[in-house]
C-alpha cells in the first residue's frame, strides 16, 4: 500500500500531532498532496500530514477495475466481509489501526493527537471513524462527504458488494446512522459543501440527513454551503486552510 | 539508501523488509544534468576513496571548504586557469552530488551539504597539516594542500619538492619550482646549481607564494586602512566647508546690521543739525528783516517830516507859526517813540555741541558679540516625570552663537501662598463610562469646577492587585499625562493589569488635590452599552450591560427617525474605546430568543436593520418553528451556513489589524464564522432584540486560546 506523508518543519526537532486525509472515488495517494494546496497551512501550524491510497491495488480480483466507484481506488473504508473481496479490502482496519502504527513507529508523530478528514468518499470515511472511536480523533471535518450511504446509490453499490445484502451491517458503516447512536465525547465536526456539487444534486451525499441527526443530538456541527463551488480540487484548495486551522485548534491545544 | 535516510532521520530502529522510500527530491535523479560524461567512473573512484577514509569525521568538513576555497583563489590568483588539469579535478569532484554546475571550472564556491562523505583529499599528510594549525592564510596547512593539489594533477609525492636535486621526471612542464632570493625571481630547481644563481639563497617556490602573498595582504590592509581614513576626512572637510560658509554668512550678516545702524544714526544726525540751522537761520534773517522793515518806516518818517518842515520854512509867518506848533508836536511825539537800534539778531551762530554717544556706542558695540536671544521652555511632555526628576526641554529660535545654557530651578509649593488665585477643586470621574482594551484606556470625567480650568493632569498608578485600592500618595507613578485641555484623555497601558486612576485639574494657583480614584484592568475590553443610541422599547440595566425588551401592548406607532437612537431595529450600541488591535467580549443569549449581535460603525443608519447596510455586520438567530435559523449579515447578504447546536454564549473577536470579525459558540469552543471587514473607522458593537428577551454583554475576558487561532 502506498501512502503519502508530508513532515514540517516543526518535526525535525520533535513530535507533531497527525491530521489523517482520507481521499475520494478514483483517488490515489498522489492527489491531496498534489493539488490541495495543504502544505503551507500545515506547516504553519506544524502538522504531519498522511494521505494514504483509496483501496488495495494488483489484487487481482476478478471485477476489480470494473467501474470507478467500485473495488479499485473505490475501497469506502470498510472491512469487507464478501468474497471475493473480504481478503484484500480491508481499509476501515488499514486506517484505523494498521496505518497509524506503522506511522507512530516510524515517523516524529505524538500517537496521542491525532485528527481526520476527507473528501467525498474520503469525507463518508473521515466522519465514520471518528464516530465509530469515540475519544481516538480530537476533531474531524470533511468536504463533501457522502453522509448518508445506505440511501444513495454509491452506497448502495460498494456496501451490497463488499458487505453482502444484511443492511444492518451497512448502518455499522453510515455516518448518519452512527450519529443517531454516538455515545462519546464531544466532537466538533466542520464540513464544507459547494453548492454546484453534481453529485450533490445527483443525491449521492446527503447532508441534510446528517445535519438533522446531529442537531437531534446535539453534536455540533458548522455545515457551510459554498456558493458557486463543485465536487473538484479546486473546492478543496479554495478552503483547506479553513479546516487545518479547525483541526490544529484542537492538536495544537 | 536505507541507512542513509535511517541515519537523517535521526532514528535507530530496524527497518522492515517490505520498506522502501523513494524521496520525492526537487529534481528527480534522472533529471539532473550530466556535464561530464565520465561521471560514472569519476562517481566509482570517489566511493571507493570513500570507503578508504571512512574514519574521517565532520569536523573536516569546514576544513574542507576553506580549502577548497582557498585554492580556488590561489589558482585564480596565479593565473594558474589555464591549467584545467588541476580545475577539472575539484570540478568532477562535485558534479556527483549537485549535479548543477554553471560556474567556470576554476570559480567554483560551492558550500556542498554532503561534504562529510568526500574526504578523498585529505589523507595522512593532511592530517598532518591540520596539526601545524591550519586554518587562515599563510600557514603551512595552506601550503601543504596546494602541493597535494599539485601531487594528484602531476602525480609527484610533495616532499619532492624540497629537494634540490633534479628529479629524473623533469621533461614534462617548464614550470618553475623553487623561488631565488636574490635575483627575486621564479627559476627551475636545477637552475639552482647552475650559473648564476649558483650563490644565491633558494626557497622553495610556495614558501615564496606564502610571502609574497603576505607581503601584499599586508599593505592591502594598510591601503584600506587608508581609504577609510581618508574618506572620512573628506567627509569632515566637507562639514568644515560648509559650517565655513555658514559662518561668514552669520558674520557677514551682523556686521552689516551694525554698520547699516551706525550710518543711519549719522544720517539721521545730519539732518537734525542742518535742519536746526535752517530753522535758526530762518529765525535770524525773519529778525533782521523785521527791524529793516520798521527802520525803513522810521526813516520815511523822518524824511517825510523833514519835507515837511523845511516846506514849513517856506510858508509865511502866521502859518508857519501854526504848523510850527502841530509840527513841534509831532515831532516831540516822533522822537519820544523809542527807535529800537539793538540789532536784534546776531550774525554767529552758536556752536552746537551734536551728542553723539549713540552712535559712539553703536561703534562700539561692533565688535562686541551680543548676548544670545533667550531660549524657550518647552510645555512639559506627558509621561517626562517622575516622582524625584523631570525632564526640562526648550528651544532657541535664533541663530545666536551659544556656548552654554544655565539651568536653575526652585521647588514651588502646591498651594503656593501669595498667589492671587485659589487652586482648583478636584475633577471628578465617570467610572461608569471609562472603556478600556488590552493596551489603552478612556477615561472621562466632569469638571468639578465652576470656574474654567487651564488644563488636567492624570496621574495612573499600578495597582499590585485588583482590591488594593489604599494606596498612598507615596505609591510609585506610573505615568502622569499633564496638559489635557478637554475631559477626556485615552492613555496608553501594558496588558494584563492593574491601573489606578487619578484626574487633577490645573490652574494659576496651582493643581488640586487628587479626585476619587477609579481602577482599570488591562485584561480584555470593557465597553457598556450606551443609552444614548437605545431603542425606545428597549432598557438597559444600571450597570449598561444587559438590556432588556420587555412584552409590549403598545400600537407599533411610526418612531420619528433619529441619528442617536435606533428606531427600527430594536437595537443598542456599546461603546468602544476608539482604540486598534483587538477586542474580544461575550454575549449570553437564551436558546429561544430571536437576536443580533455584531459591529456597527458609529454613524450606522439607525432606522434600518443591523447588517441590512454596509455600515454594519451581525450574526443573527431566529428560532421558528422549532428549528433554528443561523445568518451572517453584512449589506443585506449572508452565506448559507447551517449550526447544530445553538450557542448559549457567543464570543465576538473583532480584530482589527486583520480586518476580520469573528463569532464563536463559547461552551464548546466552536468556531462558527468569520467575516472579513473593511474597518476604516472604529466600530462599536451592536445588539438587537427581535423579540422580548434579554441579552448580557460579558467584558473583561481575556482571549480564550481557541479563538487566538483565528
Amino acid at each position: 500500500m502506498k501512502f503519502a506523508v508530508y513532515l514540517p518543519p516543526k518535526a525535525e526537532t520533535g513530535k507533531c500531532p497527525a491530521l489523517y486525509w482520507l481521499s475520494g472515488l478514483t483517488c490515489t495517494e498522489q492527489n491531496f498532496i498534489s493539488k490541495s494546496g495543504y502544505h503551507q497551512s500545515a506547516s504553519e501550524h506544524g502538522l504531519v500530514v498522511i494521505a494514504p491510497d483509496t483501496s488495495p491495488r494488483g489484487c487481482n480480483i476478478k471485477g476489480e477495475d470494473e467501474s470507478w466507484d467500485f473495488g479499485t481506488g473505490a475501497g469506502f473504508y470498510v472491512d469487507a466481509t464478501e468474497d471475493p473481496w473480504k481478503t484484500n479490502y480491508r481499509m476501515y482496519s488499514y486506517v484505523t489501526e494498521e496505518l497509524p502504527q506503522l506511522i507512530n513507529a516510524n515517523f516524529p508523530v505524538d500517537p496521542q493527537r491525532m485528527s481526520i478528514f476527507g473528501h467525498s468518499m474520503g469525507g463518508h470515511g473521515a466522519l465514520i471513524c471518528a464516530l465509530k472511536n469515540p475519544g481516538k480523533y480530537k476533531s474531524v471535518s470533511a468536504f463533501a462527504p457522502i453522509c448518508n450511504p445506505v440511501l444513495c446509490p454509491w452506497g448502495k453499490k460498494a456496501f451490497s458488494g463488499y458487505l453482502g445484502t444484511d443492511q444492518s451491517k451497512w448502518k455499522a458503516y453510515d455516518a448518519t446512522h452512527l450519529v443517531k447512536s454516538y455515545p462519546g465525547s464531544q466532537l466538533d465536526i466542520l464540513i464544507d459543501q459547494g453548492k454546484d456539487d453534481q453529485f450533490l444534486l445527483d443525491g449521492q451525499l446527503l447532508p441534510d440527513n446528517f445535519i438533522a441527526a446531529c442537531t437531534e443530538k446535539k453534536i455540533p456541527v458548522v455545515f457551510r454551503l459554498q456558493e458557486g463551488y463543485d465536487h473538484s480540487y479546486y473546492f478543496i484548495a479554495t478552503f483547506i486552510t479553513d479546516h487545518i486551522r479547525h483541526h490544529a485548534k484542537y492538536l495544537n491545544a | 539508501m536505507e541507512e542513509e535516510s535511517g541515519e537523517e532521520l535521526g532514528l535507530d530502529r530496524s527497518t522492515p523488509k517490505d520498506f522502501h522510500f523513494y524521496h520525492m527530491d526537487l529534481y528527480d535523479s534522472e533529471d539532473r544534468l550530466h556535464l561530464f560524461p565520465e561521471e560514472n567512473t569519476r562517481m566509482r573512484k570517489v566511493v571507493q576513496a570513500e570507503m578508504a577514509n571512512e574514519s574521517r569525521g565532520a569536523g573536516d568538513g569546514k576544513a574542507q571548504r576553506d580549502l577548497q576555497e582557498e585554492v580556488d583563489e590561489l589558482v585564480h590568483l596565479y593565473g594558474l586557469e589555464d591549467d584545467h588539469e588541476l580545475g577539472d579535478e575539484f570540478v568532477d569532484e562535485n558534479i556527483p552530488r549537485t549535479g548543477v554546475s554553471e560556474y567556470p571550472p576554476y570559480m567554483m564556491k560551492r558550500r556542498d551539504p554532503a561534504r562529510e562523505q568526500r574526504d578523498w583529499r585529505l589523507s595522512g599528510e593532511a592530517a598532518e597539516a591540520e596539526d601545524l594549525g591550519f586554518g587562515g592564510w599563510g600557514s603551512a596547512g595552506q601550503c601543504q594542500d596546494l602541493r597535494e593539489a599539485y601531487r594528484y594533477t602531476h602525480g609527484r609525492a610533495s616532499e619532492e619538492y624540497e629537494c634540490y636535486v633534479i628529479p629524473e621526471e623533469e621533461d614534462e612542464e617548464e614550470a618553475a619550482d623553487v623561488f631565488c632570493v636574490t635575483c627575486k625571481t621564479p627559476i627551475r630547481a636545477f637552475q639552482k646549481v647552475f650559473d648564476e644563481h649558483k650563490e644565491h639563497e633558494v626557497i622553495p617556490l610556495n614558501e615564496a607564494l606564502e610571502s609574497a602573498k603576505d607581503e601584499i595582504h599586508k599593505n592591502m590592509y594598510k591601503l584600506e586602512k587608508q581609504i577609510i581614513e581618508m574618506e572620512n576626512f573628506a567627509n569632515h572637510l566637507e562639514e568644515v566647508f560648509i559650517t565655513v560658509e555658514e559662518n561668514f554668512g552669520k558674520q557677514e550678516q551682523n556686521f552689516e546690521s551694525h554698520y547699516n545702524e551706525i550710518l543711519e544714526t549719522l544720517a539721521q544726525k545730519y539732518e537734525e543739525k542742518i535742519q536746526a540751522l535752517g530753522e535758526k537761520k530762518k529765525e535770524k534773517l525773519e529778525a533782521l528783516y523785521g527791524q529793516l522793515v520798521s527802520c525803513g518806516e522810521n526813516l520815511d518818517t523822518c524824511k517825510e517830516l523833514m519835507e515837511t518842515i523845511e516846506e514849513m520854512c517856506h510858508e509865511e509867518k502866521v502859518d508857519f507859526i501854526k504848523d510850527a506848533v502841530a509840527m513841534a508836536d509831532r515831532l516831540g511825539k516822533f522822537l519820544k517813540t523809542k527807535t529800537d537800534v539793538e540789532i536784534s539778531a546776531q550774525p554767529e551762530f552758536e556752536d552746537q555741541t551734536l551728542d553723539f554717544s549713540d552712535v559712539e556706542q553703536l561703534m562700539g558695540s561692533i565688535n562686541t558679540i551680543p548676548a544670545p536671544s533667550a531660549p524657550v521652555i518647552n510645555p512639559q511632555v506627558p509621561n517626562s516625570a517622575t516622582g524625584s526628576s523631570v525632564r526640562v526641554c526648550w528651544s532657541l529660535y535664533s541663530d545666536d552663537t551659544v556656548e552654554s545654557y544655565q539651568l536653575s530651578y526652585r521647588p514651588v509649593q502646591d498651594s503656593s501662598p501669595g498667589t492671587d488665585q485659589a487652586a482648583p477643586s478636584p475633577p471628578i470621574i465617570k467610572t461608569k463610562e471609562i472603556r478600556s482594551c488590552e493596551e489603552a484606556v478612556l477615561i472621562c470625567w466632569e469638571s468639578g469646577n465652576l470656574n474654567p480650568v487651564d488644563s488636567y493632569t492624570v496621574e495612573l498608578t499600578q495597582a499590585e492587585s485588583p482590591e488594593a485600592s489604599g494606596v498612598t500618595d507615596s505609591a510609585s507613578l506610573y505615568r502622569s499625562v499633564v496638559g489635557i485641555p478637554t475631559c477626556e484623555s485615552v492613555v496608553q497601558l501594558q496588558p494584563g493589569r492593574s491601573y489606578i486612576i487619578y484626574v487633577r485639574a490645573l490652574n494659576m494657583g496651582g493643581p488640586s488635590v487628587r479626585s476619587e480614584p477609579a481602577t482599570v484592568h488591562t485584561i480584555g475590553s470593557y465597553f457598556r452599552l450606551n443609552k444614548d443610541t437605545c431603542h425606545p422599547w428597549l432598557t438597559i440595566s444600571e450597570d449598561g450591560l444587559t438590556a432588556v425588551r420587555s412584552e409590549r401592548r403598545t400600537p407599533a406607532r411610526e418612531l420619528s427617525p433619529s441619528d442617536t437612537h435606533f428606531t427600527r431595529c430594536v437595537a443598542v450600541m456599546g461603546n468602544l474605546i476608539p482604540v486598534r488591535g483587538h477586542h474580544y467580549w461575550e454575549v449570553e443569549v437564551d436558546e429561544h430568543l430571536d437576536y443580533r449581535v455584531g459591529v456597527a460603525f458609529a454613524d450606522v443608519r439607525k432606522q434600518e436593520d443591523l447588517g441590512a447596510n454596509c455600515l454594519s455586520w451581525c450574526m443573527r438567530h431566529t428560532f421558528a418553528s422549532s428549528r433554528h435559523k443561523y445568518e451572517f449579515l453584512h449589506n443585506r447578504t449572508t452565506p448559507d451556513i447551517r449550526i447544530t447546536v445553538p450557542p448559549k454564549k457567543i464570543g465576538i473577536l473583532l480584530d482589527y489589524e486583520h480586518s476580520k470579525l469573528s463569532f464563536f459558540n463559547v461552551d464548546l469552543s466552536q468556531h462558527l464564522y468569520t467575516f472579513s471587514c473593511q474597518l476604516h473607522e472604529f466600530v462599536h458593537p451592536c445588539f438587537s432584540l427581535e423579540k422580548p428577551g434579554c441579552l448580557k454583554v460579558h467584558n473583561g475576558i481575556s482571549m480564550p486560546k481557541h479563538v487566538t487561532f483565528y
